[in-house]
C-alpha cells in the first residue's frame, strides 16, 4: 500500500507519466495501437481511422472549450479551412501532402484568430453566436468563390504518396492519422503543463482574476483560438486526404455540435476524454447500426421501425450517460481507476 | 524524454514504410454479394424508401425466378440516414464482406465514395445523376441509369424553345431555374446549363431556394421582376410544392413550372394540393400511371404481395430498374465464364448496347468513354392530379 508519491530527482517529479501503473497503461496502449492494424479488419480499420481524425479534432476544440472556457461552435468552420487548404493546395499546386497539411494547420490557425477576436468582448452564449456567425461565413465563402474552391462541386484531393507509394488504403492511412494524432496529444499534455497552458486554464476558471495576476487576456484568448484551430484544421485536412474527395457538406453546423457532443461525453478538459468521446460517438451508432442489422433478419418486424428507433436509441444512450456522469467518461475512467487503486481495502 | 518519444515517433514510422506491400483483398464466393445503402431516417427518406424496396423487391423477385444463373443474389444493405461518415463505414464494411458492386444513393456518399470505389474497383450506381459521374475519367467505376441532370435540363430548355415558338412568343424566352442549395441542386446549371441556354438563345437566370425555407414568395417575386415564362426546378418535391402553392397565391397562372427528376413525383402533386396541375416533369424513369412493359413485372410482384405500384409510385420501379442494370452487368460477367470481380462486371457493363428495360428508360448503352446509360428521356404533364404523357423520348442530339 502507498501512502504517497516521492520522487528523489526532478526528472521524475516532471514526467508525463508519474506513476509506474501510468506507464504500463501507457504502453499497453500504444502497444495496441501498433498491433490493432495488422489483426484488424478493413471496417476495423475505417472505424479507427474515423476515431483517430476525430480525437484530433475533439483535442483541438478540448483546447478551446475545456481548458480555456470559450465556446465555439465553429468547428465544422475550421475543418473546413484546413481540408479546403491542404486539398486546394495538393489538387491544384501538386503540393506534397507532408507540407500541404502542415500549411493547412497555419491557415487554419490564422482563420481561428481572426473569429476569436470577438471572444475579447463575448462571454459564453453570446461567443458561441459569434462562432456560429464563423461557421455560416466559412460556409458560404466555400459555396460561392468559386474559383478558388470549386463552389459546390466536390473537389477532389489526390491520394497523398510517400516514398513512391499511394496513400489510398485505410491500412496504409492509418499510421498517418496514428503519428498526426499522438502529436496532438502529446503536445496538448505538454501545453497544459506550461506557462501558456495554465493561463489558458486560469482564463477559464476566472478570467478576471486571470488578468489581476498578469495574464494577458486578450493575447492568451487569441493563442487558444490558434492552437485550437491548428489542430482542428489538422483534423480536417487529414480528412480531405484520408478521403480523397471533399465538399463542403462534410462541415456543416452538425459536424459542430457532434464534437461538441464528443468532449462533453467524453469530459471537458480531458485529452483522454477527447479520445473517449470521439470513439463513443463513432462507435455507438455504428453498434446500433449492427443490432439493427442482426435483428432484421430474426425479426423483419422490427426492420421497418429500426431507422426510427436507431435515432432514439443513439439519443437515449446520450442523455443516460450524461446522468450517469456529468463529466463525461474521462471521469467514469478515474472512477474506474481509483476504485482499483485501493481495492480491495476501499472504505 | 524527448528522446524517448523521437525514438518511438521513428518506429512508428519505420512500420508505416515497411507495412506498405500489404494490400487486403476479398473475394465472393456462394451468393452473389451486393453492397446497398438507403435513407430510410435522414431528410430523403420520403423518396429513399420506395427506391429501396424497388432495389429490395427486384432482388427477391430475380432470386424467386431462378437468381443469376442458378446463382442466388444476396443483398447486404443498411440505412445510413443520409449522413457521410456513416455511409463510408457501412461502403468498408460491405467490401470486406465480399461485395462485387455497390448501390448508392445521394450526391452526398456518391461524392464522397468516388475515389474510394474507383480504388477497390467496386462498379457504382446510385440516385444521384450529375452529369460529371457519367464521366469515366472523373469516375471510372460510377454508372448512371437516369439521364444526368444536365441532359435533363438540355432537353427541358429545347423544349421551352419548341414550346415558346408554337406560343408564338417573340423575343429570348426568359427561364427562371430554381435550384436547391447544394451540389445537387447546382449541378445542371454549374455543368453546361448555363452555356446551353446562353448558345440557344434563351435568357437564364438561377435563383437559389435557401435551406429550409417555409415561403419562396421573395425568390418567386423576383422571379417575376425578372420577367420569367419558364420556372425550371432542380430541387426535391416538398420544396417544390412550397413554391408552386406560393406561384398559385401569387397569380403566376402565364408561368410554365418544369421539375427535373427529383420533383416530378406522386409527392410532389400530393403536397402541393392542386397548384401542380400543368407542372412539367423531366422523368427518366416511366411513372406508373403510364403502360409500359418493364412495369409489369414489378406490378405482378407487387400484387403478389397485396401491394400496388400505383402507390409505391415511380421510384420503386426507377430503384427495380437501377438494380437490374447492375445485376445485367454481373450477369454477363458470369455468362462471359469470367471470374467475378468488380473490374470485370465494370468491363461487362461497358459491353451493354441498347439494353431494353420495357419503356421505363430510353435503351441503356454504356462504352468505356460514357458511363451515362440514358440520354433520352420523356416529358409528363400533371393533369387532373396524374402524370400523362407530354412528349416522346426526346434527347439532346
Amino acid at each position: 500500500m502507498e501512502s504517497g508519491i516521492f520522487f528523489t530527482d526532478y526528472r521524475a517529479d516532471m514526467a508525463l507519466r508519474r506513476k509506474p501503473a501510468q506507464q504500463v497503461r501507457l504502453g499497453l496502449f500504444i502497444a495496441l495501437l501498433l498491433i490493432f492494424p495488422f489483426v484488424a479488419s478493413p471496417y476495423g480499420l475505417t472505424l479507427a481511422n474515423q476515431i483517430g481524425i476525430a480525437t484530433i479534432g475533439a483535442i483541438g476544440l478540448n483546447i478551446l472549450v475545456g481548458y480555456t472556457g470559450q465556446i465555439s461552435l465553429g468547428q465544422g468552420a475550421f475543418m473546413a479551412v484546413g481540408a479546403y487548404t491542404s486539398g486546394i493546395l495538393a489538387a491544384r499546386l501538386g503540393v506534397p501532402f507532408w507540407l500541404s497539411i502542415p500549411i493547412a494547420c497555419l491557415v487554419t490557425a490564422g482563420v481561428g484568430v481572426i473569429f476569436g477576436l470577438p471572444s475579447l468582448r463575448l462571454k459564453g452564449l453570446y461567443l458561441a453566436m459569434a462562432t456560429l456567425a464563423a461557421q455560416e461565413i466559412v460556409e458560404w465563402v466555400i459555396t460561392h468563390w468559386t474559383s478558388l474552391t470549386g463552389g459546390t462541386e466536390a473537389l477532389v484531393v489526390p491520394a497523398p504518396t510517400l516514398l513512391g507509394a499511394r496513400v489510398n488504403t485505410d491500412f496504409r492511412f492509418y499510421w498517418i492519422i496514428l503519428l498526426a494524432a499522438g502529436f496532438t496529444a502529446l503536445f496538448t499534455a505538454n501545453l497544459f503543463r506550461s506557462r501558456v497552458g495554465r493561463a489558458f486554464v486560469a482564463i477559464r476558471d476566472q478570467d478576471i482574476a486571470a488578468e489581476v495576476i498578469g495574464v494577458n487576456i486578450f493575447f492568451y484568448k487569441l493563442l487558444a483560438f490558434a492552437t485550437s484551430s491548428f489542430f482542428v484544421g489538422l483534423a480536417g485536412a487529414l480528412t480531405a486526404h484520408y478521403r480523397s474527395i471533399i465538399s463542403w457538406e462534410r462541415f456543416t453546423i452538425e459536424v459542430s455540435i457532434l464534437y461538441l457532443a464528443m468532449i462533453i461525453i467524453g469530459g471537458l478538459g480531458t485529452i483522454n476524454g477527447s479520445f473517449f468521446g470521439a470513439a463513443f460517438m463513432i462507435l455507438l451508432p455504428a453498434f446500433i447500426n449492427n443490432v439493427g442489422r442482426t435483428l432484421r433478419d430474426v425479426a423483419p418486424l422490427v426492420a421497418t421501425l429500426l431507422p426510427a428507433v436507431q435515432q432514439g436509441v443513439f439519443g437515449a444512450v446520450l442523455i443516460f450517460f450524461l446522468i450517469v456522469e456529468p463529466e463525461g467518461l474521462a471521469k467514469l475512467w478515474r472512477n474506474i481507476k481509483d476504485y482499483f487503486y485501493v481495492w480491495p481495502f476501499s472504505y | 524524454m524527448v528522446r524517448r518519444w523521437t525514438l518511438l515517433f521513428v518506429v512508428v514510422s519505420l512500420l508505416a514504410v515497411a507495412s506498405f506491400g500489404c494490400r487486403p483483398g476479398g473475394q465472393a464466393q456462394g451468393p452473389v454479394k451486393i453492397g446497398a445503402i438507403f435513407d430510410l431516417s435522414g431528410p430523403t427518406s420520403d423518396v429513399g424508401l420506395p427506391y429501396s424496396e424497388g432495389i429490395r423487391g427486384f432482388v427477391e423477385w430475380l432470386n424467386d425466378n431462378g437468381g443469376l444463373n442458378g446463382r442466388q443474389v444476396e443483398l447486404v444493405w443498411q440505412d445510413y440516414a443520409y449522413e457521410v461518415p456513416r455511409a463510408e463505414q457501412l461502403y468498408s464494411q460491405f467490401v470486406q464482406e465480399g461485395v462485387v458492386a455497390f448501390m448508392g444513393w445521394g450526391t452526398g456518399d456518391t461524392e464522397a465514395l468516388r475515389s474510394r470505389i474507383a480504388d477497390d474497383k467496386i462498379p457504382f450506381m446510385s440516385a444521384s445523376y450529375s452529369h460529371v459521374l457519367g464521366n469515366p475519367d472523373e469516375a471510372p467505376y460510377n454508372f448512371l441509369v437516369g439521364t444526368s441532370y444536365s441532359d435533363q435540363f438540355f432537353i427541358v430548355l429545347k423544349w421551352i424553345l419548341e414550346d415558346w415558338q408554337a406560343k408564338g412568343g417573340s423575343g429570348a424566352p426568359k427561364v427562371a431555374f430554381m435550384h436547391h442549395p447544394s451540389p445537387f441542386g447546382l449541378s445542371p446549371w454549374e455543368q453546361g446549363g448555363k452555356e446551353f441556354a446562353a448558345q440557344n438563345g434563351i435568357e437564364a437566370q438561377a435563383f437559389e431556394m435557401p435551406r429550409g425555407a417555409t415561403d419562396f414568395t421573395p425568390e418567386l417575386s423576383r422571379i417575376q421582376e425578372f420577367g420569367a415564362q419558364y420556372v425550371v426546378f432542380q430541387t426535391v418535391s416538398s420544396p417544390a410544392s412550397l413554391a408552386l402553392k406560393n406561384a398559385k397565391s401569387l397569380g403566376m397562372t402565364d408561368v410554365t413550372f418544369i421539375c427535373l427528376n427529383w420533383c416530378a413525383d406522386e409527392i410532389l402533386v400530393e403536397l402541393a394540393e392542386g397548384a401542380a396541375e400543368g407542372t412539367i416533369g423531366a422523368m427518366p424513369f416511366t411513372p406508373p400511371t403510364v403502360e409500359a412493359e418493364g412495369l409489369k413485372a414489378p406490378a405482378e410482384f407487387l400484387a403478389s404481395k397485396g401491394e400496388s405500384l400505383e402507390s409505391k409510385g415511380l421510384h420503386y420501379s426507377q430503384g427495380w430498374w437501377t438494380m437490374a442494370v447492375m445485376v445485367e452487368g454481373i450477369r454477363r460477367t458470369l455468362e462471359g465464364g469470367n471470374e467475378l470481380t468488380g473490374e470485370n462486371v465494370k468491363m461487362s457493363l461497358e459491353e451493354l448496347r441498347n439494353f431494353e428495360t420495357g419503356g421505363v428508360t430510353a435503351p441503356i448503352t454504356f462504352t468505356t468513354e460514357d458511363h451515362r446509360g440514358s440520354k433520352a428521356m420523356r416529358l409528363f404533364i400533371v393533369r387532373d392530379g396524374r402524370w400523362e404523357p407530354l412528349t416522346d423520348f426526346r434527347s439532346v442530339e
